[in-house]
This record gives C-alpha cells, sequence and structure tokens, in this order.
C-alpha cells in the first residue's frame, strides 16, 4: 500500500501492528515504586519520631526522595531514558539554570542561617 | 513522496530494535521541531516555578494570620497528590498505546488522565475554599500570597493539561491522530509529566518540610 501524504494514512489501517510490547511493565513497575517513595514521605509526616527521620534528618530525607521521584518521572515518563541525549542536555540547562539562579536570590536573602547570624 | 505505509516502523517496532526509542525526524538533531519546542519550553518553565518556589520559601513564616502548618491537612494533600501522580501512569499507557496503534486504549487512558487530573483540581479548590473560610485570604500574609500564587499557577498549568487532554480525546474520535502522529499524544504527555514532577517538589517543598 502506497500514501503519498500523511494525512491520507487511515487511523485504523496500523491498530494493533506490534502487540508483544513490554514496555508497559516497566511503566506500572515505576509508578508503584513512586508510590512507595511518596508513602515514605507521608510516614515522614505521620511518624516523625522514626529514627531514620527524626529531628533534622527529616529535610535532607524528604529532599532525597523528591529528587528520586523527580528524575524517574523525567527519566521513564517522560523517556529521557529513551530519548536522544541532546534533550537531556536542553532539560537540564533549564533546571541547573534555574537551582543557581534561585540558590543564589535564596542566599542573598541568608534564608540559610538565622536572624542572629545577620 | 510516495512511501510504502508498511516500512513506516511504530515507535513500539522501532523501540524493539534500536537503542534509543523514538524514529529520527527529518532535522538536523533527529528530532522533530514540535518536541525540542516543547523540550525547551518545559525547561524554561523550571525557571517560573523555581522563581514561585523560591519566593514562597523566603515568605513562609508568616509575620500575621494563620502559618502553614496550622491549616494544612497532610492527608487530605497526601491522597491529592497519589492521584496527580497516578495520572502519569495512565498518561504514559496513553502514549504506549497509541504507539502500537490501540486507539480506543489510548482514548480511555487518556480520559482516565483527564478524571485524575480533574479530582486533583476539585481537591484543589476543596483545599483553598477551606483555608479561606479559616482566614487565610489572598492577602492575609505574605505567606497567604506566596501560597496561593504557587499553587495556584500550578493548579492552573493541571487544568490548561486537562484541556489539551480532552482535545486529544476529540481529535482521536475524529480520526485526526494516526499512528505516525502519535508524537502528538507525546508531546502532550511531557507537558503533564512535568506538570506532575512540579507537584513532587511543592508538595515535599512546601507541605511535607516542618517550618
Amino acid at each position: 500500500m502506497t500514501v503519498t501524504s500523511h494525512d491520507n494514512v487511515p487511523t485504523t489501517v496500523l491498530d494493533g501492528a506490534v502487540k508483544d510490547y513490554s514496555r508497559d511493565k516497566v511503566y506500572v513497575m515505576t509508578a508503584l515504586f513512586l508510590a512507595v517513595l511518596t508513602l515514605v514521605e507521608i510516614a515522614t509526616y505521620a511518624f516523625p519520631d522514626f529514627p531514620v527521620w527524626a529531628d533534622e534528618l527529616v529535610i535532607p530525607v524528604l529532599m532525597i526522595l523528591m529528587a528520586v521521584k523527580f528524575f524517574t518521572i523525567v527519566y521513564v515518563f517522560m523517556h529521557l531514558k529513551f530519548d536522544k541525549p541532546i534533550l537531556t542536555k536542553l532539560f537540564y540547562m533549564g533546571l541547573v539554570l534555574a537551582v543557581f539562579v534561585y540558590v543564589a536570590m535564596l542566599s542573598t536573602f541568608r534564608i540559610w542561617f538565622d536572624g542572629k547570624h545577620g | 513522496m510516495a512511501e510504502s505505509l508498511t516500512s513506516r516502523p511504530t515507535l513500539a517496532a522501532a523501540d524493539a530494535q534500536q537503542a534509543h526509542a523514538h524514529i529520527d525526524a527529518d532535522t538536523n538533531t533527529g528530532i522533530s521541531n514540535t518536541k525540542l519546542g516543547m523540550w525547551l519550553f518545559l525547561a524554561s518553565e523550571c525557571l517560573l516555578f523555581g522563581g514561585l518556589i523560591t519566593t514562597y520559601l523566603l515568605y513562609k513564616h508568616p509575620l500575621e494570620g494563620p502559618t502553614p502548618h496550622e491549616i494544612f491537612d497532610i492527608p487530605f494533600t497526601s491522597t491529592s497528590s497519589f492521584v496527580l501522580l497516578m495520572s502519569s501512569l495512565t498518561m504514559v499507557l496513553a502514549v504506549s498505546a497509541i504507539e502500537r496503534g490501540e486507539h480506543q486504549r489510548m482514548r480511555v487512558w487518556i480520559g482516565a488522565t483527564a478524571v485524575l487530573g480533574a479530582t486533583f483540581i476539585a481537591g484543589q479548590i476543596y483545599e483553598f475554599t477551606v483555608f479561606v473560610r479559616e482566614g487565610l485570604g489572598f492577602t492575609t500574609s505574605r505567606f497567604s500570597s506566596a501560597f496561593y500564587t504557587l499553587t495556584g499557577f500550578h493548579g492552573i498549568h493541571v487544568t490548561i493539561g486537562i484541556i489539551m487532554l480532552v482535545s486529544l480525546v476529540l481529535l482521536s474520535l475524529r480520526g485526526k491522530i494516526p499512528e505516525h502522529r502519535a508524537e502528538t499524544v507525546e508531546i502532550v504527555g511531557l507537558y503533564w509529566h512535568f506538570v506532575d514532577v512540579v507537584w513532587v517538589v511543592i508538595f515535599a517543598v512546601v507541605y511535607l518540610i516542618p517550618s
């Protein structure tokens, strides 16, 4: 079958063309992994005295969990893992620029110190 | 230019044979301009939400009015977060379905994504309503204005995403999304996943980190 334009391709011609496609399992497993991480995040609120995140440890624990969730979604669900490296570089350019700019801004406002250091 | 339909591989077929998942576009980078544009847009969105989150961090301690952890309902927001997280799964399954040429399944997954997104927005509206009743209006304190602006901007992004998802379903029903245009679904999916990752950050930074 030959066509002259993409617009002329009937939408049903290729239906079900590739049945044995198993990346869906990877997506479901990734979602389960993210759900577990979310439950751990919620546990830091529900059980604040748990030794792993007691006292000042809670912020680093939450930041690590957040970063793992962030990059898991970006790499698996947004296909950076499977896509061309230039897209990864492009996205990281924006992300790294944003992090640098706003860490500098927060430092300017001395957010890392309490009032008596000012 | 005439070309054989059977010689055009679906993304799924290409994925099975190649290290990279996607078929090269006819551009210098091998990436379609639309997709490249969406990634550039998302990179710029990092700066937008970075600015809003930074402003919130600077203003999170209110000089007057209720404090964040006096009014936040963490179990409720956790449920909303979980709903939005699962919408990313349904979205990626929709992309996977259209890559296989399964239009009906794609519409079901996109519909599910839109419903989950709408549930999240309904939860956010409810949350805002409760906060206002408890005395936290937009101008109550610097915390409240920073909080409503950050979460409100995110809510607007989710709402735009829902509109795009509904449009995709309507286009699909009219036969406007054949397999070689599966990238349209993928690009909307990129936007949707980005909205989700932004909420991952907001949920941890705004709701869970203690004052």
